[in-house]
């Protein structure tokens, strides 16, 4: 066995990481059950304990976040018929109906158990895949790696679900966001308009705090009469039986590889590999009648999916530093505050820390499945935790995180003011996610663009004399042609809105 | 929703014009027949102003319509901005606590909570464990402002 992983084993299994693992897993479902946070908002709120915290216990900490907060999600789905997260929407269509049937338990404990069996598989794809791919990638050339990015950011198109227009609109101008401060080629400053804070640029992470707590402050005050969910079942037994364990082999099988292949696509997401899998299953269940009043099957194939999405999705981030999701463009953000760049060089330069967060995410799984089935109890009674308590904790934490990144008050003012930017956007009908990823792609876009072109003396064609740039291009380019017919038959089958909605 | 992708270009079109203007003001200091510090930026111009256009001609003839996403509790929604900002701007002189507790009894107010005896509590104790957890625990320097010397 590798030293590198050998390092990488004690590192993810010493006594504080895996206690910070196993806090993670269990504040990630609390966030994940309750409905108006998410996992985003989740590890935006956590992200100021890392600055402080060193990098292996707050990786631990955002990780275990990640996979407890993607089972999380598939509770409220269950016991209210509320996805907790956008990835456990397929959970609720019979996860809710076997809870109406007094069989929460049931239901949950058939979701806890996939989860797992998901989260495992896709470790495993990590830990195979990742080392293989980051080897590969160490022979990239600056034209590849700007094809690549350009790929990256491709996945735009995937997030704008409405308008393709504004997908990409929203993209460049977080392009054109990351112009401000030094260029990253000669370190010429550009829009700094003489202000010192901005010479640095504007940190991703203080944009992200706004553009994705503050919205989701404001759209929880619109429904903030009520301030508690009501439960509407009482847990019996959570542990499932043999036959179930039984009835859900193939349906977790379908849901894990979907969701561990689906993950390494950049764009392609929890909901989508979760959709995906819960349609298979039921298109080769033998009694495909009883989904969606209530079959094991349909909650076993999504919940498996979406779990096995996390491992998939970090084999693209840890191997190229491209982030498949917005959760893991954040743990970018937190590796890069550590000193730590995500890409083909982190298992060459770091392989034990390398190795040690995948381990760490082993271990996440691990706890995520012990804590779900221990505590679900004491878990779901915190679906009653009143929401004008918990939304004004969130709002202060953001003010702290914004400001602990750099002890300035300045980053606050940034993060309120990408908030309003923020609210904006969905005002407008804009998706904030392609801003994310081109603040988070944007710098290596430049970067190996401009030095392509000067190796090449301006001239264009040395991105189509290499054949993986030309290959990352051709798949660029069959994702905008891809995106570009989706919406298309999206505008044909919706019909033509004559008057003006309200403001 | 024509209404707003037609604000939506004209906010862009302007956007992308004033980027472009100031990108025309960036010093082009490079080697010959190699992308200088304008490079990137006239890029993104082009292509701001080129998608703001297609969104404003979507928005003319009807096209590119869907539901809006956000609606509702516009006063509520103002207030808490408001409070934000004010909130914002007397943090680094009152100081994390004196300035948090007010700020925070205002949102539990905003987000359902009328007891205001309860409000009272919850902010304070909200605002002095965040405080001391933060300050002490993590070592972030949240500003004692006021209270320096008072609070630990």
């Amino acid at each position: 066995m590798s030293p590198d992983v050998l390092a990488g084993i004690a590192q993810a299994s010493g006594f504080f990481v895996l206690l910070t693992t196993a806090v993670g897993v269990f504040i990630g479902l609390t966030v994940g059950m309750i409905p108006g946070m998410t996992i985003s908002t989740g590890i935006i709120v956590l992200l100021p304990v890392t600055f402080v915290l060193p990098a292996d216990i707050s990786i631990a900490l955002l990780l275990g976040l990640y996979v407890g907060g993607m089972t999380g999600g598939s509770f409220s789905a269950v016991l209210l018929n509320i996805p907790g997260t956008p990835s456990a929407s397929a959970t609720a269509l019979d996860g809710y109906p076997l809870s109406v049937n007094g069989e929460a338990g049931r239901a949950l404990g058939i979701a806890i158990t996939s989860s797992f069996i998901g989260g495992i598989i896709s470790f495993l794809c990590l830990l195979f895949i990742a080392p293989l791919l980051a080897e590969v990638a160490l022979s990239f050339r600056t034209e590849d790696m700007f094809a690549l990015v350009f790929f990256g950011l491709t996945i735009i198109c995937s997030f704008a679900s409405q308008s393709l227009v504004k997908g990409l609109l929203s993209g460049v101008i977080g392009l054109a966001i990351v112009t401000i401060g030094q260029d990253p080629v000669m370190g010429t400053q550009r829009f700094t308009f003489g202000e010192v804070n901005l010479i640095g640029g504007i940190h991703f992470l203080t944009a992200m705090i706004g553009l994705f707590a503050i919205p989701q402050l404001v759209s929880n005050l619109a429904d903030a009469a009520g301030g508690t969910a009501r439960i509407q079942t009482k847990l019996k037994s959570v542990l499932p039986h043999l036959r179930d364990l039984k009835a859900i082999r193939v349906p977790v099988t379908i849901g894990s590889l979907t969701g561990a292949f689906l993950g390494i696509l950049p764009g392609a997401g929890g909901p989508i590999a979760a959709f995906i899998s819960y349609d298979y299953t039921r298109r080769i269940s033998k009694h495909r009648e009883e989904f969606g009043k209530g079959a094991v099957e349909g909650v076993a194939a999504p919940e498996s999916a979406n779990n096995a999405v996390t491992g998939g999705a970090l084999i693209p981030m840890m191997t190229l530093g491209i982030p498949g999701d917005p959760v893991t463009a954040i743990l970018i953000g937190a590796l890069i505050i550590h000193g730590l760049a995500p890409g083909p060089l982190m298992f060459t330069e770091r392989g034990d820390f390398a190795f040690g967060l995948i381990f760490s995410f082993f271990w996440a799984n691990i706890f995520n499945f012990i804590i779900a089935l221990t505590a679900l109890r004491v878990l779901v009674k915190l679906l009653a935790a009143p929401r004008s308590l918990l939304m004004p904790t969130v709002a202060v934490l953001c003010v702290i995180g914004s400001f602990a990144l750099r002890n300035n008050f300045f980053d606050v003012y940034v993060m309120l003011f990408f908030g309003l930017v923020g609210l904006a956007m969905r005002w407008l009908d804009m998706p904030v996610v392609p801003l994310l990823l081109a603040l988070v792609l944007g710098v290596p876009l430049e970067e190996n663009l401009r030095v392509a072109l000067t190796s090449s003396q301006g001239d264009i064609s040395i991105f189509f004399s290499s054949p993986i740039a030309l290959t990352f291009l051709a798949l660029s380019a069959l994702s905008i042609i891809w995106s570009l017919r989706a919406a298309w038959l999206r505008q044909r089958a919706s019909p033509p809105s004559p008057k003006e909605s309200s403001p | 929703m024509r209404r707003r992708n037609i604000i939506a270009a004209l906010v862009l079109l302007v956007i992308g014009l004033g980027y472009g203007v100031l990108t025309s003001q960036l010093p082009t200091r490079s080697l010959p027949d190699t992308p200088g510090p304008p490079f990137f930026p006239w890029i993104n111009t082009i292509v701001i102003l080129s998608l703001s256009a297609t969104l404003l001609l979507q928005g003319l003839v009807g096209a590119g319509g869907s539901t809006p996403s956000f609606a509702g509790a516009r006063c509520r929604t103002t207030w808490a901005l408001g409070a934000f900002v004010v909130y914002l701007m007397v943090l680094p002189g009152l100081g994390f606590i004196v300035s948090t507790a007010p700020f925070f009894a205002a949102l539990m107010i905003l987000f359902g909570e009328l007891r205001l005896l309860r409000v009272a509590v919850g902010a304070i104790l909200a605002t002095l464990f965040l405080y001391l957890l933060f300050r002490h625990g993590f070592g972030v320097f949240l500003p004692a402002g006021l209270l320096k010397g008072i609070v630990p």
